[in-house]
């Protein structure tokens, strides 16, 4: 029991002011998720999924409840521990792959490191293993924008492990790739968690889900059912 | 993130708009290269009137005039200057010597006909006037009577040249009529003659009736020409003025504060340099704040730049933070791709202004072969580091609104940002 939860979230709250009115993005999230655990959060646009994925990438704070990641209590953080904890202790993939274009692939997945104070040679080297290890090494040294979907999807999961995060958090990650390219992701995901690798996957589809352990869902910024 | 990613980082991004970087840093390289030529010439003008004003004379020098302090002209009260004063500025501080100075009546040399008058100076040997402008000869030295330093002028009159008029015995006739320029004036007292040997001939440059002579002699031509003893000269009359030198000139200012609470008037080169250098402060001011017109414009050019830089990277600041990047690196990123403005602009510049101040020096000089061989245009080592610093700093100020703009985005809103 000593071993500290990957995610816990005990009565997560997030309101955005629109206009007059407040909308309840998060209205009283509590979940936990273990290390090692494969999760997926599922409900329809508008549940708060993706609020509660940002919450924890500290990507976004919340306005009431706490956030442990990794046992770390996120509301104590400044903004330069937060970016820290972005570059340590999370490592996030986009539905919209986010590579810099500019950037050769190899560069692209060595980007993180370098925000961490990781020597250049260092980080190259990490990062080129990293590309071998999900079988991107032909792609090391083309930029971005010669790179398919499927392709850039797995450079991006190949920049959000570099650092050896301790969850892995992707948000709609299969939703700009086709049906074929997506369902390799997801087998890399799979595997990925077969290595021991924590992951926090939202989607909206029921089937991408199924790949999961377990299956939270959300409706109206609530769990409806974990 | 480490200083070299950093540097490595911010370099790609400003290389990458490759035009508007170019135009931005030509901005600060003009205003530099303003800023650089407008001082460089003020710089110019400033050690040519230094230069004349040195081969005046010397810095260190406080001359003590027998008058009373803040005399002008008509209005000025005569003091007597005795050996007591000398006594006493012989102890102040940072005094290194107090030499005394008779001027005996206007006179003539008899051998060098009526062109040739002379203003018989009595002085002490070693006097800061009579120094290293020898044409031959020697200066006045301790223990002389009845010799003579004369200027060039007046070696040619009575010789066929300065060298053969060394070794020659002249008579110095004190008092009575002599010529100035065209006209004649009475003169004072009984003309009365004095035979000296001339030992020396210098440059008549310093002046061309100065008749430099022992002191004591001074006295007596003094005396007899007004039927007094030297002693009684030397107490009643007094002394025509005093040469006192300082130790060094920074200590000017403290001589002329004692020579002034002696009751004395006081001139020296050194009041009158810190009085032009003064000028020259206020005038390399004003050329400044002209160049410095071009470097804000130049600013604001950085700015808008460094605006359109962030704008046009949203996405980029967005993607950097979600995966770590603080605040602080969004910030330096941002901040260190300003400093290149600053730097390339401001070497730029730098080059500009060297350039141009020896180009238009050329030009000068051609259009005129006459003129004066000095430089127009000096940019010394303090210019050239100011004005980077200078330019580094304009960019780096430019750049800190758009950079503390880029470090406070949300990354969120950022990512989405088309």
């Amino acid at each position: 029991m000593n071993v500290p939860l990957a995610v816990e979230a005990i009565a997560l709250e997030r309101t955005y002011a629109s206009g007059h009115t407040t909308v309840a993005a998060l209205a009283g999230v509590t979940v936990a998720i273990r290390r090692g655990e494969f999760v997926a959060v599922m409900g329809p646009s508008g549940s708060g999924k993706s609020t509660l994925l940002n919450v924890v990438a500290g990507l976004e704070r919340p306005t009431g409840g706490t956030v442990r990641v990794d046992g770390e209590d996120l509301a104590k953080l400044d903004e330069e521990a937060l970016a820290r904890h972005r570059s340590k202790r999370v490592g996030m993939v986009f539905q919209s792959f986010n590579l810099l274009p500019r950037l050769k692939v190899v560069d692209n997945v060595a980007l993180p490191l370098a925000f961490s104070r990781v020597p250049q040679a260092e980080r190259l080297r990490r990062a080129r293993a990293m590309l071998e290890r999900l079988g991107m090494t032909a792609r090391a040294e083309h930029r971005s924008n010669e790179l398919s979907g499927g392709e850039l999807q797995r450079a991006a999961v190949a920049r959000a492990l570099i650092g050896d995060p301790a969850i892995l958090l992707a948000d709609e990650p299969t939703g700009n790739l086709d049906s074929a390219n997506g369902a390799a992701l997801i087998a890399l995901f799979e595997e990925l968690h077969r290595q021991g690798q924590t992951v926090l996957l939202v989607t909206h589809d029921a089937q991408i889900a199924a790949h999961a352990e377990r299956t939270i869902r959300m409706r109206d910024g609530r769990v409806v059912d974990a | 993130m480490r200083p070299g990613d950093l540097l490595r980082m911010s370099l790609g991004n400003y290389g990458r708009a490759r035009l508007r970087s170019a135009l931005t840093t030509a901005g600060v390289a003009i205003g530099t290269a303003l800023v650089v030529l407008l001082i460089a010439l003020a710089t110019g003008a400033e050690d040519n009137v230094r230069r004349s004003i040195f081969s005046i004379g010397d810095l260190r020098l406080v001359t003590v005039q027998p008058f009373q302090p803040g005399a002008n002209g008509l209005s000025a009260v005569p003091r007597t200057i005795t050996d007591d004063t000398v006594a006493k500025l012989k102890g102040v501080a940072h005094v290194d010597g107090v030499y005394r100075q008779f001027d005996a009546p206007l006179g003539m040399v008899v051998e060098g006909g009526d062109d040739a008058t002379i203003r018989p100076q009595g002085i002490e040997p070693g006097a800061p006037i009579d120094r290293g402008d020898l044409l031959a000869g020697r200066h006045i030295e301790t223990g002389d009577r009845a010799v003579a330093v004369i200027p060039g002028n007046i070696a040619r009159l009575v010789a066929p040249n300065v060298g053969a008029a060394v070794g020659r015995t002249v008579t110095m006739r004190v008092g009575g009529a002599v010529k100035l320029g065209s006209t004649r004036i009475g003169g004072s007292g009984t003309p009365r003659d004095y035979a000296v040997k001339i030992v020396g001939v210098f440059d008549e440059q310093s002046s061309q009736t100065s008749f430099r002579i022992p002191l004591d002699d001074a006295l007596l031509a003094g005396a007899e020409n007004r039927g007094l003893t030297p002693d009684a000269m030397r107490t009643t009359t007094g002394y025509s003025g005093l040469a006192v030198e300082a130790d060094d000139s920074t200590n000017v200012a403290d001589i002329v504060k004692a020579v002034q609470e002696l009751g004395f008037s006081s001139f020296s080169l050194k009041q009158v340099v810190e009085q032009i250098d003064q000028g020259f402060g206020v005038f390399k001011g004003i050329l400044a704040g002209i160049g410095g017109v071009a470097l804000l414009v130049a600013a604001i050019g950085i700015a808008n730049t460094m605006v359109m830089s962030v704008l046009e990277r949203t996405r980029e600041i967005g993607i950097m933070k979600a995966v770590g990047a603080s605040p602080r690196d969004i910030r330096a990123l941002f901040l260190v791709e300003a400093a290149y403005v600053g730097v390339f602009g401001g070497i730029l510049g730098l080059a500009l202004g060297l350039a141009g101040g020896q180009l238009i020096d050329r030009i000068i000089r051609q259009l005129n072969p006459q003129t004066n061989p000095a430089a127009i245009f000096v940019v010394g080592p303090d210019l050239a580091l100011g004005a980077l610093a200078l330019a580094l700093g304009v960019a780096l100020l430019a750049g800190f609104l758009p950079a503390r703009r880029a470090m406070r985005m949300s990354a969120l809103s950022a990512l989405r940002y088309e």
